[in-house]
């Protein structure tokens, strides 16, 4: 009951919202976030029912929903994993409600805003509640709508609906190669019920595993951000900033992660899998570390940093570092929620502005925003004590243990660069002398008090602090033993010896880490660059190479393979096909049909004698035809 | 029991009388002597019950010519009004120059 209860009060929230959002007001948002803090305290409530499954099955709560199917039993279910994703989707969810109160105070549209916010959580839980295929791909596509929905909010920017545009496109990418895995795995289970499938998932051939996983990953790939389906994920920041906090960070990008972890009984049993999504995942880790180097946009700095993250995430789960990869996911959520918000109580006090060469001098002029803004960057580092150091130090190590030594490397250098790039933009926006415009003059005075905008970020910094705690203690800590349930498959991945100790591997990323920090200095942390910023920002900006410039030109890619050739198609259909052939066969059907009525209309010759006469030679002939049948027979 | 008549003449005689009636309706134009014409081929049709009903000795032949009686007499009235209001409409009953449906 609390289960159904927890799933469907953000939607009651979204239909109230939706109904009566122009009564509502100002109130609209207090309301949205009191039905996700509601769906979140019934989650804490099942905290202890959920985390303590029988050893070795995956039971937690569960509750039917759909069971007049023969064969088929689609319900909700809260285990270690997906109780983890809720109280992640209604925690961080209700604080990024509570600062988007602040954020959007002002908005004509701001009912609407927290229905689609409301209407997110709810699809989102969808996701991870489900206990099927079915359920997870009605949320997979439930999530891609309230996405589009949100980066297109401000719907009167041109560049806001073709972000949202494409972000739905490459998603549905995703969606039909997920659609395509349940077809798989139903075709070789007779199931689409998780634990069915994973049952007997060590039966199946190693082919159809491979199939069903890479399909999988597909959908991964669309939802998660991860090389060559990225594209869309910086675009996405057209959107409000607490939706690029909560969909674009938190949640629904890590949904990927989620999925490949669920799955895990399948990754424990295809090496080639664990290779493919691994690789995928290491790739995604340097390129968009790469890519955030060249960014002057806050949030796409952001954007790229949440890409490269996720790729650490799926390459942790990859590997089959299941609760490793997983951690990432939950440290993840809180620093980079947290820097969202931050570079949000930034763009709010500068009216709107999002370059950072047009900041500077940030840390007198938005002191909480600096404080939280340095904690966030200082997790995403890896700097021992904070949250994001205890996750990256257990998917970077867990590499090298399953055997990927260069998966290991591409990690180890990518944190480097994570390190450069995200204190490159902390010194240039924070450092320095103010390089506002006058164009930046007017910053939003709300009505509302300071904390309803810090206190979110507040909080969200102690997490970036202090997430990463519950994974002291290795194998016997408090995170390794709740998630066990949920991966008792992972023994299957073998873990090999490796020539460096865990403790030398942590000292050498952190050397590595430190080297960035330190080269993010040298160029914009000192006196010296600080000094005339303005003028070698902009000779960077001339410098940069255009490779990374145009993103790698995967966009050009897609453009030239798939956007032109349907273009090119539907020119071809709209020119020649559709007036040619389909309104020409049905102009030559009414021409037939007309050419045939100028014979038969001959015959309406409205004389009634005519047609009695047409009656009686028709009764003579079938007189006849009878008389001559009853003489034959 | 009189003199019987053979059933072979009664439904001559209804043939004859049918055929009446269908040239009749043929080659007239004034739709009052058309309908007089099918009132023939009605009774003909009638003639020809009451033959084999007696002819059977079944008495549901008797029972239908009340049934078609009744029709006729229905389909008379139907018939004489649409004459009425095409006449009505047209100052002219001539069944040739009603037809304004031609295709």
């Amino acid at each position: 009951m609390m289960l159904y209860a927890l799933w469907l009060l953000p939607l009651v929230g979204a239909l109230v919202l939706w109904t009566f959002g122009p009564q509502l007001k100002g109130l609209g948002g207090w309301v949205a976030t009191a039905f996700i803090a509601a769906s979140f305290a019934l989650t804490v409530a099942l905290f202890g029912a959920a985390s303590q499954p029988n050893p070795g099955s995956f039971d937690g709560v569960s509750a039917p929903l759909v069971t007049w199917i023969p064969g088929f039993s689609l319900g909700l279910m809260l285990d270690p994993l997906s109780l983890l994703w809720t109280l992640v989707i209604t925690g961080i969810g209700g604080l990024i409600h509570l600062y988007a109160i602040g954020y959007m105070e002002g908005d004509r549209a701001v009912a609407r805003f927290f229905a689609y916010m409301n209407f997110f959580v709810f699809a989102m839980l969808t996701l991870v509640l489900s206990d099927n295929f079915v359920g997870l791909l009605v949320g997979w596509g439930l999530v891609g709508l309230a996405s589009y929905f949100l980066i297109g909010f401000w719907f009167f920017k041109p560049s806001a609906v073709a972000a949202a545009r494409k972000a739905f496109v490459i998603n549905v990418v995703g969606d039909v190669g997920l659609m395509f895995a349940v077809f798989v795995l139903f075709k070789a289970t007779g199931s689409a019920g998780y634990w069915t499938v994973f049952e007997k998932a060590p039966t199946l051939p190693e082919s159809i595993v491979l199939l069903a996983c890479i399909c999988i990953f597909i959908g991964c790939a669309a939802k998660s951000a991860q090389v060559p389906l990225h594209t869309w994920l910086p675009d996405a920041m057209e959107g409000p900033t607490p939706v690029s906090a909560l969909i674009h960070a938190a949640t629904m990008v890590t949904a990927g992660v989620y999925l490949v972890a669920r799955c895990a009984p399948l990754w424990s049993h295809s090496a080639d899998a664990r290779e493919l999504v691994g690789t995928i995942g290491a790739i995604t880790a340097i390129a968009g570390a790469l890519l955030g180097i060249v960014q002057w946009d806050i949030k796409r700095v952001l954007a790229y940093s949440t890409m490269s993250q996720i790729g650490y995430m799926i390459m942790g789960v990859g590997v089959g570092a299941y609760s490793g990869g997983v951690l990432q996911f939950f440290t993840h959520a809180f620093f980079k929620a947290d820097l969202f918000l931050a570079a949000g109580l930034v763009i709010h006090a500068l009216g709107d502005e999002q370059d950072i060469r047009n900041m500077g001098g940030l840390r007198t002029k938005t002191p909480f925003a600096f404080w939280t803004m340095l904690i966030g960057t200082m997790s995403i580092c890896g700097i021992p004590l904070l949250a994001g150091f205890y996750s990256k130090d257990e998917v970077v190590y867990q590499t090298l243990e399953r055997g990927h030594p260069w998966m290991y490397a591409v990690a180890a250098l990518t944190a480097g660069i994570t390190a450069f790039y995200m204190f490159r933009m902390f010194f240039i926006a924070f450092f320095g002398k103010n390089r506002a415009g006058a164009g930046a003059a007017h910053a939003h005075h709300g009505s509302l008090p300071a904390w309803v905008m810090q206190l979110p970020v507040g909080l969200l910094a102690l997490g970036a602090i202090a997430s990463g705690y519950v994974s002291i203690g290795g194998d016997q800590s408090p995170w390794f033993r709740f998630l066990a349930p949920d991966f008792p498959a992972a023994d299957n991945v073998p873990i090999y010896a490796v020539p460096i100790s865990d403790g030398l591997s942590t000292v050498l990323v952190l050397a590595i880490v430190l080297v960035g920090i330190g080269l993010a200095y040298w160029r914009y942390g000192t006196a010296a660059a600080t000094a005339d910023a303005s003028a070698r920002l902009a000779r960077e900006a001339k410098s940069q190479p255009q490779i990374l410039v145009r993103g790698y030109y995967v966009d050009d890619l897609i453009g030239a393979l798939v956007v032109r050739p349907a273009q090119a198609a539907g020119g071809f259909f709209g020119r020649i096909v559709d007036p040619h052939v389909v309104d020409g066969a049905v102009r030559d059907l009414a021409w037939i049909a007309g050419v045939l009525g100028l014979f038969v209309r001959r015959l309406q010759n409205g004389l009634v004698r005519a047609y009695a006469i047409a009656l009686v030679v028709g009764v003579a002939g079938f007189l006849a035809y009878y008389a001559f049948a009853g003489v034959t027979k | 029991m009189s003199e019987t008549v053979a059933i072979a003449n009664y439904i001559g005689l209804s043939a004859v009388i049918f055929f009446i009636g269908v040239a009749g309706v043929l080659t007239r134009r004034n739709p009052l002597i058309i309908l007089m014409a099918i009132e023939l081929m009605w009774n003909a049709a009638n003639l020809a019950l009451v033959a084999f009903a007696k002819s059977w000795l079944n008495n549901a032949g008797h029972i239908f010519v009340f049934l078609v009686v009744t029709v006729a007499a229905a389909e008379a009235a139907i018939g004489l009004a649409i004459v009425v209001i095409v006449f009505r409409n047209a100052r002219n009953v001539d069944v040739d120059e009603a037809a304004s449906l031609r295709g």
